[in-house]
């Protein structure tokens, strides 16, 4: 029986129309009818600005919007017909949509992007956040230049943030991919990038692509299998980066999507990463990494009480993940009082390693494995909280990056439970 | 007064645009004359022409390849005498071929008798025949043309020390179309070739005819003016003859050319030529559809005139500077191919010797509203020489044949006014008529085959235009329409194949059947009309309600 294709006839349809592209964007969108619209002007002048001549296409993948977004991404194409942008173009700028489900589902959303891109013979493909309300056109040529004319396979953002924003990335996401496969890419789960064709098509053949699964987000595994398939990749500084709609708070999800993709990877890139030690920049234009530090309110006793009751509610769970050392390390600080309660860098790295090579043996069900995780996290974030509640923004940055050298530090402890030694 | 049996004859021509000099060589002295051209009219009129465009042939130092007209009342010796002309004349009437002629009447060459005088001291009858200044800073607002060689539009008389107004090269002073004796003496000129049987005339740089202070001096009032006066006359003492505007400008400053029916007949559309470059290399529609889209509509007795190439640089006058740049990186990588603000090649070297791009842009000239003109040479896929200077490289010598200078000439190659291409691409031993008259499937044969649909199809020459924008923007189709009859029109700009879906659904019923092959294709129906096209490949269908 035929294979059936996550793309549907009309939007087969519509790639005709466009035919052979240099640049693909791809917004994938959910009711983002508020910022697609700026989102697309911005990309419009972007690409006039610093690619007039190439031909280019802006594909919408819209996940059941309900509020209009695919026409507001359909009305913005430049052409004979289509004059929604005031300035001058060279040739035809083509903006299309199509509405894969009702639900939103970054693989599938990802999926049809690169597909689209491999079919039109992209040479370089961007993806762009349709929730962000502050893209720039300056974005264009900072995440495309260095894949379309500086032949990189990837460029990934960095950003302006606050310190205490994308703690899971700064504590644990950041440091363990640059421990692992030995190079400092600052944002792993960015919900911008570029890539070129070349390694878009490889992906898209390599990637186990779940059906059915909402909760499947590509990204992680996209930037893994760069960094360890000897990619050249390199960095752009985006500044600051705003949405409309609030952050998840969803903090399952966010690690199975990130943590569990990270965890599943190590299997398979287990020879790339294994012979890697210590950690190297990589190509970055702009800052590597900027940090506000204004005051952000934190309800801390609700941290330490999600993480007390977790390892109290998990304890059987977590003695088939973790050596009983680190879980006695655990308890005692579930135990200690709010203004001594600390999960300092060693105890955690520990932790996160012992939960990677626990995912690798498959002691327990992989979801359940990394929900349990969750808890433990909110451990350290307080701790990263407390720690640097009155840090200067260079203490906050020397403070990663020593959590950056415990990770590199601790990385033959986990080869050593990969390998059955402990 | 003459019978006129089609007074619209000039909306359903083709014409061939070619340089006495380039074409054949009766003599032996290596210049083109009026004799051969006389004889190589079989050749033209297999071509399928109905009109000869002669550029200047009139006695002329030839500094600027006879733009610099030094006697307008006969023919320059180096081509042959009047009565050469009149015998040229008449054998084309024979063959039905009328014959357009190249006049400059903006401006004369420095050498012209009436310069000399008018130069001759400051209260010569003649000094007001041209634009004299004691400074020059007047008409300061006007635009230089020739910006790779000229500094100013004044230039200093050592003689009569002052200042004289050239709009091109300093040695062609501009006439002063102020002066009534000057405007009746060029009518005069005029009707000199009109009497002979001339057919018509392609009036040279025409927008800069009047100058007045704190304007751009082009496209004045009282230059349309002129052209009414000249027109009115034309009427009366010669109805049936044609003008042909050369005005560089933007299609709405260039509608007032054709007045209300009452100044040009017709009139070159140089922006569009350009476009269909670009269109091309873009692999685009874009250009070339909004080009037409702000192009007005004109007179219904008047016409645009269309071409590709011609013996000037393709110019880039009427672009912006994104579409400029853009063609010069696609079209004149080398820079010695760029002149003024314009590439000088020929067709096929721009197009890369690329047959199947070659026959793209001839089909669309011959089916686009407008009288398409031929540049001598181009039906061959004749190629240039940069290294000649000025325009010179794209006025090579017609090639007939690979023998004896491509039969241009019997002559010693070394007196041929221009040496002829050499090179293994372009070079006469391998473009040549001889050899492409021998293969029925030729370049020159199949613009034979192409001229022959064309003409046979009337309503490409007077029909309406309607654009019809399928979503594949590679894809430039449109109607022409005419007393109930469509043509349709389907060009692949692109080198890959296309699909394309067309909404032909106010046509449903009909068969289209295509022009070239004469096949019949499916019946248009409600659902959109899929086509699937080569590479550059396009199509010609008669709609038929059967």
């Amino acid at each position: 029986m035929a294979e059936e294709s996550i793309l549907s006839d009309e939007f087969i349809r519509q790639l005709i129309s466009v035919g052979e592209v240099d640049i693909l964007i791809g917004i994938p969108t959910h009711n983002d009818a508020k910022t697609v619209g700026p989102a697309i002007q911005a990309i419009q002048a972007g690409l006039l600005k610093s690619f007039p001549r190439e031909r280019a296409v802006i594909i919408n993948t819209d996940g059941g919007s309900s509020d209009g977004t695919p026409d507001i991404v359909q009305g913005a194409s430049i052409s004979d017909v289509h004059r929604s942008y005031n300035g001058y173009t060279l040739r035809t700028l083509h903006a299309i949509s199509t509405q894969y489900a009702r639900t939103p589902s970054e693989a599938v959303a990802f999926r049809t992007i690169l597909s689209a891109g491999e079919l039109l013979r992209a040479r370089a493909c961007i993806v762009l956040s349709g929730d962000s309300c502050n893209i720039e056109p300056g974005w264009m040529d900072r995440l495309l230049r260095p894949v379309y004319r500086e032949n990189f396979d990837l460029v990934t953002p960095t950003y302006s943030r606050h310190k205490f924003e994308g703690v899971l990335v700064t504590n644990l996401i950041y440091p363990m991919t640059r421990a692992l496969y030995g190079q400092r890419l600052r944002e792993p789960f960015a919900p911008e990038f570029a890539c070129s064709g070349r390694f878009g098509s490889q992906f898209l053949v390599q990637h186990k692509w779940s059906h059915g699964d909402e909760r499947d987000d590509p990204r992680m595994d996209l930037v893994i299998s760069a960094l360890a398939g000897g990619c050249r990749i390199h960095q752009s500084f985006l500044g600051v980066r705003q949405t409309v709609k609030p952050q998840s708070r969803d903090l399952v999800n966010a690690m199975r999507q990130t943590i569990g993709s990270l965890f599943s990877c190590l299997e398979s890139t287990f020879p790339a990463w294994s012979k890697i030690s210590g950690s190297e920049s990589i190509s970055t234009a702009g800052p590597e990494f900027e940090v506000s530090d204004d005051v952000l309110r934190v309800n801390r006793k609700q941290l330490k009480q999600m993480f007390s009751e977790g390892v109290a509610e998990l304890r059987s769970i977590l003695e088939s993940i973790l050596t009983p050392s680190t879980l006695e390390n655990l308890r005692q600080s579930a135990e200690s009082d709010e203004a001594s309660f600390r999960v300092s860098a060693e105890l955690w790295v520990k932790t996160v390693y012992e939960f990677a090579a626990s995912y690798y043996k498959s002691v327990i069900n992989r979801d359940h494995l990394v929900q349990a995780l969750v808890p433990l996290y909110r451990g350290r974030m307080l701790t990263f909280l407390t720690e640097n509640r009155t840090a200067s923004s260079e203490e906050v940055a020397r403070n990663i990056e020593n959590l950056c050298l415990e990770f590199e530090r601790l990385k033959p402890y986990l080869l050593e439970l990969w390998n059955g030694r402990k | 007064m003459p019978e006129i049996r089609d007074a619209f004859w000039y909306k359903n021509a083709i014409i061939y645009q070619v340089h006495v000099r380039a074409f054949f060589d009766s003599n032996g002295d290596g210049v083109g004359d009026f004799q051969g051209l006389a004889q190589k009219l079989d050749y033209l009129s297999d071509l399928g022409i109905t009109v000869i465009w002669l550029m200047p042939f009139f006695p002329s130092p030839l500094r600027d390849d006879g733009y610099d007209i030094a006697d307008y009342s006969t023919v320059h010796p180096l081509y042959g005498t009047l009565d050469d002309f009149k015998e040229f004349l008449a054998a084309a009437h024979q063959r039905n071929i009328k014959v357009v002629v190249e006049m400059v009447l903006n401006h004369t060459s420095d050498q012209h008798i009436w310069f000399q005088e008018s130069r001759s001291s400051r209260d010569n009858p003649r000094r007001d025949w041209y634009v004299w200044s004691d400074t020059d800073t007047r008409y300061q607002s006007a635009r230089i043309i020739f910006i790779d060689t000229e500094l100013s539009n004044w230039a200093w008389d050592p003689v009569s020390k002052e200042y004289y107004w050239h709009r091109f090269f300093s040695h062609q002073p501009d006439l002063n179309f102020d002066n009534p004796a000057v405007r009746q003496q060029m009518w005069e000129v005029m009707k000199f070739w009109l009497e002979l049987g001339v057919d018509g005339f392609r009036l040279d740089a025409i927008p800069y005819l009047i100058e007045r202070e704190g304007t751009s001096c082009e496209n004045l009032p009282e230059t349309h003016a002129i052209i009414k006066e000249l027109r009115r006359n034309l009427d009366q003492e010669f109805p049936g003859r044609m003008l042909l505007a050369e005005a560089n400008q933007w299609p709405a400053d260039l509608r007032p050319y054709f007045g209300d029916g009452d100044e040009f007949h017709m009139a070159f559309h140089f922006p569009l030529m350009p476009r269909m470059f670009m269109g091309l290399k873009l692999e685009d529609r874009k250009p070339i559809t909004e080009i037409l889209q702000q192009t007005p509509e004109i007179p219904k007795s008047c016409q645009w005139a269309l071409f590709l190439r011609n013996h000037d640089e393709l110019t880039l006058e009427m672009v912006t500077d994104m579409e400029r740049d853009y063609m010069y990186d696609s079209y004149a990588h080398d820079r010695t191919m760029r002149l003024n603000l314009g590439i000088r090649r020929r067709l096929a070297p721009l197009l890369e010797h690329d047959r199947r791009r070659i026959e793209l842009m001839n089909g669309m000239l011959m089916s686009l509203p407008g009288t398409p003109i031929i540049y001598y040479g181009d039906e061959i896929g004749m190629g240039d020489n940069v290294k000649l200077g000025d325009r010179n490289g794209v006025r090579t010598p017609m090639q007939w044949s690979s023998g004896w200078n491509a039969g241009f000439s019997t002559g010693d190659p070394e007196n041929l006014y221009f040496p002829l291409l050499q090179n293994p691409v372009y070079g006469y031993q391998a473009v040549n008529v001889l050899s492409q008259k021998r293969s029925p499937h030729s370049l020159l044969s199949w613009m034979q085959h192409l001229i022959r649909v064309r003409r046979s199809t009337p309503l490409l020459g007077s029909g309406s235009i309607e654009f019809l924008y399928p979503a594949n923007h590679r894809i430039l189709a449109y109607t022409r329409q005419l007393e109930g009859q469509t043509i349709l029109i389907v060009n692949n700009l692109s080198g890959a194949a296309q699909a394309v879906e067309l909404d032909l659904r106010r046509f449903k019923g009909q068969i289209p059947i295509e022009m070239f092959g004469g096949n019949l294709f499916p019946r248009i129906g409600d659902l959109p009309y899929l086509l699937t096209m080569g590479p550059y490949q396009f199509y010609w269908f008669r709609l038929r309600r059967i």
